[in-house]
């Protein structure tokens, strides 16, 4: 009996890929429902995954990440369940198990939906309160009695952290449902980054932490998502508010990574002189619902979405993230952004 | 058997920065760091590192009592043998806006240069006793 046989007959799509050679095995499920021009989609795929690095890196990089492929054919969509390292042939070589999840997609989607009208109809009422209390805050402050201006700030900042818990959630829920489109208008870094600074100063100055800009006007244009990179910045920025104690620093930089004299990358970096991660703790702090060990400084905690998203965030712009961190000196977020030009 | 391309394994950054600053301080880590960096130029993570010792340095700068109203001064020896000095072009642009009057707030609005960087050149300028900013 050949080795194969089994696999031949059971009712999960297999196939064996190479690096150089594409296809080099699949069983008769496999061939019945994705057919002759397999190998394209199949490439198509994993080059989602992996750029033009390979296209065997693809399943692997999505395997190392915990990120799925799915593919759609006629209706129903299958996923790359299983990838497996095949040491029989000249090559890297990789077999993949594919699991047909429509109906799983289906019920995410209507989880999707339901989600995303609980967090419609919770941002409404939640934009009026934080309405109001800015303008008591800006009319009336100088008559307040201290005490009660002081319960009013307390007020307004934990609207503002229930509205960006409740955004996460929204900006998640679109994840998980496969909706988060990345669009592609060009976007000015270095305006982003002002305006993404700009728009927490005043929580920094009530935080008495020093928020500085660290980029000069020459950084060049990339193409992409404005709305969501400058939240991703936002998103960073306001996580290190939480760990930065009072006199802190935290910069937000940009910087051109040149080869052969053409900038091809842009450097954003988001760094604070906060209470740090540890380094067991480095790895992880990108998954969802992960989060630090440190107490934030400021109070309340979190979803442990936001880290999460601004990867899924860099990651749809074809960027990748980094992190540095030293226990008790700060931590520095990094994102590498391609600068692709307009066609 | 072939086999996918494996990385060679990074330098445990975390630990070695935290040492050097411990050890040799913010600037010399600084510079030892930059060096690494082309060393290494595909390596996130040390960029991240090096922005973290520069925090480090502006901090020193700015986190004292006076804050940012600290008044940088030009150092006698900077008055008296300014050609001792290699400044960058930036370096000479600041220093020639310090007048014993301005203080750290006032020079980031008259810098052409971003804050950050402002403060971390005055920063260097004070390091090679070009300045002094007085607590």
């Amino acid at each position: 009996m050949n080795k194969y046989t089994i696999a031949q007959r059971i009712t999960t799509p297999i196939a064996i890929v190479t690096e150089r050679g594409g296809i080099e095995w699949r069983n008769t499920a496999f061939d019945s429902i994705f057919g002759a021009d397999a190998a394209d989609w199949l490439k198509e795929a994993a080059r989602a995954v992996a750029g033009e690095r390979g296209w065997l890196q693809g399943f692997f990089l999505a395997a190392e990440d915990q990120r799925t492929i799915d593919v759609d054919i006629e209706g129903r969509t299958y996923r790359v369940d299983k990838i497996m390292p095949i040491d029989e042939y000249d090559e890297p070589a990789v077999a993949l198990m594919f699991e047909d999840v429509t109906q799983q997609r289906e019920m995410e989607q209507a989880k999707s939906d339901f989600t995303a009208q609980i967090v419609h109809d919770l941002r409404g009422p939640l934009s009026g309160i934080q309405g109001t209390l800015e303008f008591v805050l800006s009319q009336e402050s100088a008559k307040l009695e201290t005490v009660y201006s002081d319960l009013l700030t307390e007020a307004q900042r934990e609207s503002e952290r229930m509205m960006g818990l409740i955004n996460e959630i929204l900006d998640f829920s679109k994840i998980q449902s496969g909706s988060f489109a990345v669009e592609s208008e060009p976007v000015r870094v270095a305006g982003l980054l002002k305006r993404a600074v700009r728009s927490l100063q005043s929580v920094a100055a009530r935080d008495e932490v020093f928020l500085l800009s660290a980029h000069g006007r020459d950084v060049p244009q990339i193409i992409g998502s404005v709305e969501k990179l400058t939240q991703a910045v936002i998103n960073l920025i306001s996580n290190s508010l939480k760990f930065t104690p009072k006199q802190g620093l935290i910069s937000v930089g940009a910087q051109i990574v040149r080869s052969d004299e053409v900038a091809d990358s842009i450097v954003i970096t988001v760094t604070d002189s906060g209470v740090g991660i540890k380094p067991s703790e480095l790895a992880q702090i990108w998954e969802k619902y992960k989060q630090s060990g440190s107490k934030s400084l400021r109070g309340g905690g979190g979803t442990g979405l936001g880290l999460y998203i601004v990867k899924q965030i860099v990651e749809a712009h074809g960027g990748e993230i980094s992190v540095a961190s030293i226990e008790g000196v700060g931590t520095s977020m990094v994102l590498k952004l391609p600068v692709r030009r307009a066609a | 058997m072939s086999s996918l391309p494996v990385a060679p394994p990074r330098p445990e950054w975390s630990r070695l920065v935290a040492d050097s600053l411990k050890q040799h301080g913010a600037w010399h880590t600084y510079w030892k760091l930059v060096e690494a960096r082309n060393a290494y130029p595909e390596d996130l993570a040390l960029r991240g590192y090096v922005e973290i010792v520069r925090n480090t340095v502006v901090l020193e700068l700015i986190g004292n009592p006076k804050g940012m109203q600290a008044v940088p001064r030009l150092s006698a020896e900077f008055l008296t043998n300014f050609d001792r000095f290699n400044l960058s072009a930036q370096e000479g642009y600041l220093v020639s806006l310090i007048d014993g009057r301005l203080d750290l707030q006032k020079l980031l609005i008259l810098s052409p240069f971003d804050p950050f960087n402002t403060l971390f050149h005055l920063a260097k300028l004070q390091q090679e006793r070009a300045i002094t900013v007085p607590q």
